[in-house]
């Protein structure tokens, strides 16, 4: 059975909407305090330096008002960081993760099972990481690509074994603590996450995979991933999430940090379907050195409230950045994303895609910033922002920033806002489609540029998440 | 923030400003109610990201600008026409002071910000127009010099049903301007229309004010059923412009265009609002700003369209150009959709960008010296503007200012 049979034929809804008993062997007291943080370190076994960097973190932390005077900004009021669990370390033998399912305790390798993980791995990944709760369980990357060098690991164990690295890049040049308030939460107390080292030279064929579960009510999840690409090197990272409902909040606060090396290529692919309970706030920030390329490909499905804003640094002559964002508001959620990206550099290019689908009373939100630094000369970016609209509970909100401080530039920035046309919907319907299946056909043809830029799997998986949305039998 | 509170401010001021105008009662207590407000009242929102913001109206030292007292200008009002009302306030009061009383505030709330509590306490001058049920008229002119450190100015138009009027305001500094330290002064520009129902205004403005002063406008309409407001908003002048343009539009079937142009040069700072809030059926709105920097002239623009939930049919649209002639200019542009409603079609969009290489060849190669070329060029970049404005006589102004600036 290929993967894309196997996608099908299972029922996504039940792939997602189950829990496991939680089965900790380790579990922080709610809340977050020094002592928290200290925890968390020792039963990490981590250097005197990370929890060092942690400790200052913290205070950062307590110093940052919430970010509530943004212009219409979704409604943070019911997080209270009091009442989250930010650690449970799941009751597994092999930290850093095993590298056979077999190897998992039942009820783990169960639900990735049912998430179809080990299934993508066969047909179409480099390798494939897995974290349940705080930790990664599961890492495996097939042979060749260790033997060229290329590292794929977990976080923790990254902190350990690739710790000059790790020291050097970790919250110190692209998504520093200080800057905003979830990212200095994320940086006291993240827990695993992949860290990924791409040689010089080295193209790894396919992509490499993260997925990501929170089963426990009321956790929160604070991974940390880490990608260097050398130089003229290449790579496809996905990463995917989920969560079982619960009535208590959740709360996703990761931090993604990735540094393209000179003419390297870096595409960064999310497939976020957070339960309609999780707060998704997320810090994603990416430095392209000169001839450097960042992709960062984004589906928004799930969540409760989004405040995601994934960001490209140009740093170097001639580097592009290429953003593809999707998002879907259902009833009860806030969707607010968008893209950041600083011209630095002379001949920087960035193109901006984004495409927003609100329903049911849900809301999306482009906001997004474009920065061109003077002496960026000859720099160019277009952004394009397209939202669909079903009813008129919802609401469809574009907040573009641009910032330019260099004339020769070419700067543009276009949006749309439309309901679904009756016209197109006539025109299938005399074809002999119902409402529902013209309406399907109608926002997958509205997402298919970005749908068309992911594996196959994925494409799937989105276009899958997408009926659902369609038919209102999620959430 | 409780935003400076300005000495030489004080109940006995506002007093003796409405005394010497003789203003009624309702006027004063407004007044006073303004002056109160600004204790709590906050500057008004500038745009500011990461690292930067984007206006800084807190430098603004209102301590050395504002000098109520000493109010001066001298305004040309001309109607054009007997059966409209064309007057200062102090002119209007005995026969229509019920229709002023009636509207006065209703559009824009006196207390709205600290600029317009501070401009309300204070105004000297300005005008009212009353347009009666049914009359149309074309060449309504203000002309106003300024000749104070500071001048304060409210103008209220009000065009009564199936009405149609187009006014052309215009301020520029006066040969005697009188100036407080640093020889820095301060121009504050209020204005309220009250559009009734199917009626039509087109209400433009021209600000040509010298390099020494600080202005700050906000215009605002309200549309009833079926009415138009059309604004063009012109600025050359000053040192800062704060300017704000925005269409209520609260009736069936209104429409309203917001046309905006600017040139900066030297250390100009122009920050350019248009906003407009669809909130009844079948509306329309029309936003369309040019503008060119030259030096290190400064320009940031934000434009909203906002679709209420009940602004069912709504059409909106948006477009902003900035033409960049130095390298060290600098443009920020957020044109921004809140959209409630479904029945929507809304589209904006933003560029900005340099002279063209390939006209400019082209004309060069038609042996057109490249100064030249360029001017032409930027000429014709204002035209899809310049189409829009409907009296010659601000039409003229406009290319003049251009063609002035470019020398």
């Amino acid at each position: 059975m290929s993967s894309q049979d196997h996608l099908k034929e299972t029922d996504t809804e039940a792939r997602f909407e189950f829990k496991k008993e939680e089965n900790s062997a380790f579990k922080s007291e709610k809340g977050l305090t020094e002592e928290t943080v200290r925890v968390i370190s020792e039963d990490k076994d981590e250097p005197e330096w990370m929890l060092e960097r942690r400790l200052r973190a913290l205070k950062q932390f307590q110093a940052m008002p919430m970010p509530t005077d943004w212009p219409e900004a979704p409604d943070l009021s019911e997080i209270d960081i009091d009442e989250i669990v930010p650690y449970i370390r799941p009751d597994i033998d092999v930290r850093g993760g095993v590298d056979d399912w077999t190897d998992l305790p039942d009820d783990i390798k169960d639900t990735f099972d049912k998430l179809g993980i080990p299934e993508a791995e066969k047909n179409a990944l480099s390798g494939v990481g897995a974290q349940y709760e705080s930790e990664i369980v599961y890492q495996n990357m097939q042979e060749r690509w260790e033997e060229k060098g290329v590292v794929f690991c977990d976080m923790d164990k990254a902190v350990q074994e690739h710790e000059e690295l790790v020291k050097e890049y970790f919250m110190t040049k692209a998504v520093p603590p200080s800057d905003n308030k979830f990212a200095a939460l994320h940086g006291a107390i993240w827990s695993g996450g992949s860290f990924v080292y791409v040689p010089e030279d080295t193209t790894v064929e396919m992509p490499i995979q993260a997925y990501f579960r929170m089963n426990s009510e009321g956790m929160g999840q604070f991974e940390h991933t880490l990608i260097i690409a050398e130089e003229g090197s290449e790579v496809h990272y996905i990463e995917g999430c989920s969560a079982p409902k619960y009535s208590a909040f959740n709360l996703h606060s990761g931090g993604v940090e990735v540094f393209v090396g000179e003419d390297a290529h870096v595409q960064y692919s999310t497939v976020q379907n957070w339960s309609k309970n999780t707060y998704n706030l997320n810090t994603k920030r990416a430095i392209a050195e000169k001839g450097g390329r960042m992709e960062w490909i984004s589906g928004s499905m799930g969540s409760k409230a989004t405040m995601l804003y994934p960001s490209t640094i140009l740093k170097g002559r001639g580097a592009s950045d290429n953003h593809i964002t999707i998002a879907f508001a259902g009833e009860g959620q806030d969707i607010d994303t968008g893209a950041k990206v600083y011209h630095n550099a002379p001949e920087t290019k960035s193109t901006i895609e984004s495409k927003s689908i609100s329903k049911d009373g849900g809301r999306t939100n482009y906001r997004g910033l474009v920065h061109i630094a003077d002496g960026a000369e000859n720099s160019s970016t277009a952004v394009e922002c397209d939202a669909l609209m079903f009813d008129n509970e919802s609401t469809s909100d574009t907040m573009p920033y641009m910032e330019i401080n260099e004339s020769k530039v070419d700067v543009a920035h276009e949006a749309t806002v439309g309901k679904i046309g009756d016209e197109d919907i006539f025109y299938l319907q005399s074809r002999g489609l119902d409402d529902d299946d013209a309406k399907q056909m109608i926002v997958s043809g509205f997402i298919e540029p970005i749908t068309e830029e992911l594996p196959i799997e994925y494409a799937v998986e989105l276009n899958r998440l997408v009926e659902l949305e369609m038919e209102g039998s999620l959430g | 923030m409780s935003t400076k509170a300005i000495e030489s401010l004080s109940e006995d001021t506002v007093r003796r400003i409405a005394e010497e105008r003789d203003e009624p009662e309702w006027l004063l207590e407004t007044r006073l109610n303004a002056l109160d407000a600004l204790e709590t009242a906050e500057l008004p929102d500038v745009i500011q990201t990461p690292g930067r913001r984007w206006t800084d109206l807190e430098a603004l030292d209102f301590e050395a600008l504002v000098d109520p007292l000493n109010q001066s200008d001298t305004t040309e009002r001309t109607a054009g026409d007997d059966e409209v009302v064309v007057a200062p306030f102090t002119e209007a009061f005995e026969e229509y002071g019920d229709v002023l009383e009636e509207h006065f505030g209703t559009v824009l709330d006196p207390e709205h910000n600290y600029l317009t509590a501070l401009s309300v306490a204070l105004f000297t001058t300005g005008t009212f127009v009353y347009v009666p049920e049914g009359v149309d008229v074309e060449d309504v002119t203000v002309r106003a010099e300024m000749n104070s450190r500071s001048l304060f100015s409210q103008t209220l138009v009000v065009a009564e049903e199936s009405s149609s009027v187009t006014i052309l305001e215009s301020i520029e500094s006066g040969s005697e301007a009188g100036s407080g330290s640093e020889g820095d002064r301060y121009f504050s520009n209020l204005v309220e229309v009250v559009g009734g129902e199917n009626a039509t205004v087109q209400f433009g403005s021209l600000q040509n004010l010298d390099d020494d002063t600080y202005t700050y406008s906000l215009k605002r309409g309200v549309t009833d059923t079926y009415a138009t407001i059309d604004w063009i908003e012109s600025n050359f002048g000053s040192k800062l412009t704060r300017s704000d343009v925005e269409t209520e539009l609260n009736g069936d079937g209104s429409e309203s265009q917001i046309v905006g142009t600017f040139f900066g040069s030297e250390d100009q700072h122009f920050d350019v609002n248009a906003r407009v809030w669809h909130q009844a059926e079948h509306t329309t709105a029309d936003l369309v700003t040019r503008g060119v920097l030259d030096d290190v002239a400064r320009s940031v623009y934000e434009g909203v369209q906002d679709v209420g939930r009940d602004a069912w049919n709504t059409s909106s649209y948006q477009r902003e150009n900035t033409l960049m002639l130095s390298d060290d200019a600098e443009a920020d542009a957020s044109p921004k959709l809140i959209i409630h409603n479904h029945d929507t079609e809304a589209s904006h969009s933003a560029t900005v960008g340099q002279v063209d290489a390939e006209d400019l060849f082209y004309l060069e190669s038609r042996s057109i010296d490249s100064r030249t070329a360029r001017n032409m060029l930027v000429e014709g970049f204002f035209v899809p503007v310049l189409e829009e404005i409907a009296v010659d006589e601000f039409r003229e102004d406009v290319e003049e200012l251009v063609v002035e600036r470019l020398q």
